[in-house]
């Protein structure tokens, strides 16, 4: 088509000029841009914002995407055009006239004056802003990307996770919040699953959710004890073992500082229950060690039964009253006794053997410690008969049924004769007994009971009590023996790392703490006291001393609660 | 200017700042340890994360306070000042507060997003101390709307010129014009790229054969041009081929300039344009930081 644009211009004298210009071409582009057919400038104007089509009769205009232009005044963004139709856009007019002859359409164009030809600037993309990068949109997706990632939805996963429900992997579940790894031990019992500890939101974790697993974990102080105290509640498990740290470090606080923040002021906090302060580990911040012994706490009942008690002692005025009556000077005297493999001096391995815990030794028992020396044999002619140890009612029973046998067997290997001690005289002299039999024989056995229970035999290690019951099986009660296996219940001690120390080990090193050597009574306790330890250990590690922390010897959670009064039950 | 001097405002006086908020917080980090290891969960850590919290919300404001015009609340230029100080002290104080601890979550999340707004900050801070120097050099004191109103007046004029030449030099020029590439997406503005077109007729009595060529830099119709001016035909011709020569080469300097301008701009506002987003993915991060630490605490 063609089309004759005029261009009108207002000259310096006021009058109107015209500017004429001949188009041919299909369509009409109207914009900022360089190559549009009818360039206009300005704020409002698209570098290319409208496009005019069509012949005479069907004249239309389409604006751009995003542009506007005023038809005959009113907004809109595509329009059917006829003669006389003004077209605004950016304050430029273009109106529809009656094309002279030989031109299809006439446009007249009235440029917004106040428009600088500065303005050419908008035909163009000059800034990011015009691009498609955004500050707002990209801080709107990112922002609700994150909350949504990082919030939301893990937040939704936690109900359908407790429903046994398994999310796919993509999905971002709880376990985004983590703040660490955990203990391998708990990754691997619950890592999968925050809610096994995190069992509600906004509450910290609670002690029920950790004794799920750690139901035998002991409390410090029992429940009881501590309402006795001014301590206020217990301390949550989470307060001192924090998950979620450094999984190389554990969940052990070791620090004394844990320990001291209590007992330092145990005098004044502790109320009811007898606390000493402890403030380090020296003679004057750590107290004297308390030993717990088991003692008698009974007399002896008539069948021979005593009831014990666990009582926490100071070391340096403890004695022990075990009712076993020993001596450790008699048995590690060499001109006195050897050992009957190699006839040297006994050692303290022959009888005491460390347990595998390295703390603890096996129990000293008749059975395993002395019988290899100390037979239990009553009549020399007789040397594979043996009493039965701990058993006196069965001693005497044997005793008896042994005479009575001699005195009854046809072909006696030995006569029956009746023994007798003389005063001061170590030699028996035996004497013939006239009678019957079982008279004889029964006078010999009660010779040898006596003799038993009251002068060698049971009587050189047990307490024996003479009832005078003309009963022979109720005359003797032998008290029980119960030996402290434990002086220490909770407190760890290796005696494996300490086999060697100094310059000492062996024997050596087992008697630089307890100083038996001289000890001839079973009544003297070897446990050393706080000074021993110091001698080598200290807080803090010098060229001279090792370092040593409360939870070395300590621990918080007790193997057995003592109870604070002094006892405890026997174990 | 204010680029020159945001960093020495006032002597300096919020690098100080900066450097006590840093001494603040080495001094409460030191004081951890002993029962519970460095981390945000101890009080010291709670104690830092508040501070590094409340840094990050005041760094934010500087945005609103700088679009707030009747503010007394100090200049914008000190606040720039304290911002740029105190958002670097900040990665000494978010650093302290997590005990650089890291992990696969959304607690280390929000200190890469804090990184990354930090360091969208330095390149920002680089290229508004190195660009106005370069700005100013390029545009020789006029503005770039100055620059535009001198471009279309030599389009006009090359037009004008070009009507009266022969039709392959009127083609050539009117086309260079009406496709001259200025800006467009972001790494043509970045990059400056030139793919400004025109149409090369390679003789007068053959102009249907024209073909768009490459017109960068405007080179392309400058040579085209030049090349007919041994072959005119008449004085005049030469006369105005010459004339319309100098309108082309003050286009290509003027359109060499603007280019420079908007490359210029460009690097000068792009850094924004992921400073200001992940300022704001970090302030939801910190929001996801905080409620997780306390739903699961």
């Amino acid at each position: 088509m063609d089309v004759l644009l005029r261009q009108l211009r207002q000259a310096a004298d006021g009058a109107l000029e015209y500017q004429d210009t001949e188009v041919t071409a299909d369509s009409l582009s109207v914009g900022a841009a360089a190559d549009c057919t009818i360039q206009l400038l300005g704020e409002g104007v698209a570098a290319h914002h409208a496009t005019l089509r069509g012949r005479r009769a069907q004249l239309s205009i389409a604006c751009h995407r995003g542009c506007k232009a005023l038809i005959n005044g009113v907004a809109s963004a595509s329009a059917t055009l006829k003669i006389g139709d003004l077209i605004e856009i950016g304050g430029h007019s273009l109106r529809l006239v009656e094309p002279p002859a030989g031109f299809d359409i006439a446009i007249e164009i009235e440029p917004n004056a106040q428009v600088a030809t500065s303005q050419y600037e908008r035909a163009f993309r000059t800034d990011l802003s015009a691009t498609w990068l955004s500050k707002r949109g990209a801080a709107w997706f990112l922002a609700v990307l994150v909350l949504a990632a990082g919030l939301l939805i893990p937040y939704g996963s936690i109900p359908l996770q407790r429903a046994g429900r398994s999310l796919p992997a993509f999905v971002p579940s709880d376990q985004v919040w983590t703040a660490g790894p955990l203990i391998p031990a708990h990754q691997l019992a619950a890592g999968r699953s925050c809610g096994s500890c995190h069992q509600q939101v906004f509450v910290h974790v609670r002690d029920a959710a950790c004794r799920e697993c750690h139901k035998s974990t002991a409390d410090h102080v029992a429940t009881a004890q501590l309402a006795q105290t001014r301590l206020g509640p217990p301390q949550r498990c989470a307060q001192c073992h924090q998950e979620h740290h450094a999984a190389s470090s554990g969940l052990i606080v070791r620090d004394d500082q844990l320990c001291i923040d209590c007992h330092a002021k145990s005098d004044s906090r502790f109320g009811a229950l007898k606390v000493t302060p402890v403030t380090g580990f020296s003679r004057t911040e750590h107290p004297a060690f308390t030993v717990t012994l088991i003692k008698p706490a009974s007399a002896l009942s008539a069948s021979g039964q005593m009831d014990w008690v666990a009582r926490r002692e100071p070391v340096a005025s403890a004695r022990e009253q075990s009712n076993l009556n020993f001596s450790h000077a008699q048995h590690l005297d060499p001109a006195r006794v050897t050992r009957q493999s190699d006839s040297r001096a006994l050692g303290c391995a022959d009888c005491h053997t460390l347990a595998v815990d390295g703390e603890h030794f096996i129990p000293v028992t008749m059975q395993r410690s002395c019988a290899s020396c100390h037979e239990l044999t009553f009549d020399p002619a007789a040397p594979d008969r043996q009493l039965p140890h701990g058993k006196p009612r069965d001693a005497i029973l044997l005793i008896q049924d042994y005479y009575a046998r001699q005195a009854v067997d046809p072909h006696p290997t030995t006569s029956v004769v009746q023994r007798r001690r003389l005063p001061d005289q170590t030699v028996e002299e035996e004497t013939a007994c006239s009678g019957p039999a079982l008279g004889c024989a029964m006078r010999r056995a009660q010779a040898e009971i006596d003799n038993q229970f009251k002068t060698k035999g049971c009587a050189s290690c047990h307490n024996v009590t003479d009832t005078h019951s003309n009963e022979v099986l109720d005359r003797f009660l032998v008290a029980p023996v119960r030996l402290t296996r434990d002086y220490f219940p909770d407190v760890h001690f290796s005696h494996r790392a300490h086999a060697v120390q100094n310059d000492k080990s062996g024997d050596g090193a087992c008697l630089a703490c307890h100083a038996v050597q001289k000890s001839t009574s079973s009544a003297d306790l070897f446990i050393p006291n706080l000074g021993k330890c110091l001698e080598c250990h200290s807080e803090r590690l010098t060229k001279e001393r090792v370092a040593l922390q409360c939870s070395d010897c300590h621990s918080y959670h007790p193997k057995t609660i003592i109870a604070r009064t002094g006892e405890a039950d026997v174990q | 200017m204010i680029h020159e001097n945001i960093l020495r405002y006032r002597g300096g006086r919020y690098a100080w700042w900066a450097l006590g908020l840093i001494a603040l917080s080495a001094l409460i980090y030191a004081t951890q340890g002993g029962r519970q290891q460095p981390g945000g969960g101890t009080w010291q850590g709670y104690a830092l994360g508040t501070l590094g919290a409340l840094l990050i919300v005041w760094l934010t404001l500087l945005g609103m306070r700088k679009r707030r015009y009747r503010s007394n609340l100090g200049s914008v230029q000190g606040w720039t000042s304290a911002h740029v100080w105190l958002g670097l002290a900040l990665v000494v104080v978010a650093t302290l507060h997590c005990a650089a601890r890291f992990g696969w979550n959304v607690h280390t999340l929000a200190y890469v997003l804090m990184c990354a707004v930090i360091l969208s900050g330095i390149f920002g801070l680089y290229v508004y101390l190195a660009t106005p120097r370069q700005l100013a050099a390029n545009s020789d004191g006029r503005s770039r709307a100055a620059l535009f109103a001198e471009l279309f007046d030599l389009d006009r004029k090359g037009r004008e010129l070009a009507k009266v030449c022969d039709p392959g030099v009127n083609v050539a020029v009117k086309s260079s014009i009406e496709r001259t590439a200025i800006g467009g997406g972001v790494w043509r503005q970045l990059l400056a790229v030139d793919d400004s077109l025109f149409m090369r007729a390679d003789s007068v009595a053959d102009a249907g054969a024209a073909a768009l060529v490459s017109n960068a830099d405007q080179q392309g119709v400058i040579d085209q041009v030049a090349q007919r001016v041994p072959q005119a035909a008449k004085r005049a011709e030469a006369g105005n081929l010459q004339a319309l020569i100098v309108v082309l080469c003050r286009r290509q300097a003027v359109l060499r300039r603007i280019r420079r301008d908007i490359q210029l701009q460009g690097w000068l506002r792009l850094w924004l344009y992921i400073h200001v987003p992940l300022t704001f993915a970090l302030l939801a991060a910190l929001i996801v930081h905080i409620m997780s630490t306390f739903m699961y605490w």
